[in-house]
């Protein structure tokens, strides 16, 4: 299922520039996906823990919660790597 | 492949460029995951304890620590 695929383009080469804007928007989805993914695995971790008929108020504020702690810690972490200060 | 765009310069650079920047991505992405379980033990609350904070902080940088040392030591087996 590969929805990453350049459409055909008859039989004109796209532009240099055409094809870095393409590339950078097919990046930026890949990496939003890849991301929205993780989300979903550490926060069914932490908020569901036992399942059942339905979605709690307190499984439901803990996920909205986990989402913006995750993102959180993702810029503590990027921070943490790239501003030496050890 | 059309060889004018093998050959373009400035397309290379981008793409070195890309590269390097989906190492970092995915570096930061896997530190934080790691990072991410060791430190938050408990249900996420409506912000970091200082405790949790200076976890993923110290978390991110042992990590790449040890990084050095595996390195270091498989090089002189």
């Amino acid at each position: 299922m590969d929805s990453y695929s350049a459409p055909p383009m008859g039989g004109v080469s796209p532009s240099p520039e055409a094809m870095m804007e393409q590339v950078k928007t097919q990046l930026a989805q890949a990496y939003a996906e890849e991301f929205i993914e993780t989300l979903r695995g550490k926060c069914f971790e932490k908020c569901i823990t036992k399942p059942g008929s339905s979605l709690g108020g307190s499984e439901s504020s803990c996920v909205s919660r986990c989402v913006d702690r995750y993102i959180e810690a993702t810029g503590i972490i990027s921070r943490s790597l790239f501003s030496k200060q050890h | 492949m059309d060889p004018n765009l093998a050959n373009n310069p400035e397309l290379l650079q981008f793409l070195n460029q890309e590269k390097e920047r989906a190492m970092v991505n995915e570096m930061v992405a896997k530190l934080t995951s790691v990072c991410w379980d060791k430190c938050i033990t408990s249900s996420p609350g409506s912000k970091f304890s200082s405790s949790e904070t200076s976890c993923l902080t110290h978390c991110a940088q042992r990590y790449m620590d040890m990084s050095m040392i595996i390195m270091k030591r498989f090089q002189s087996q």
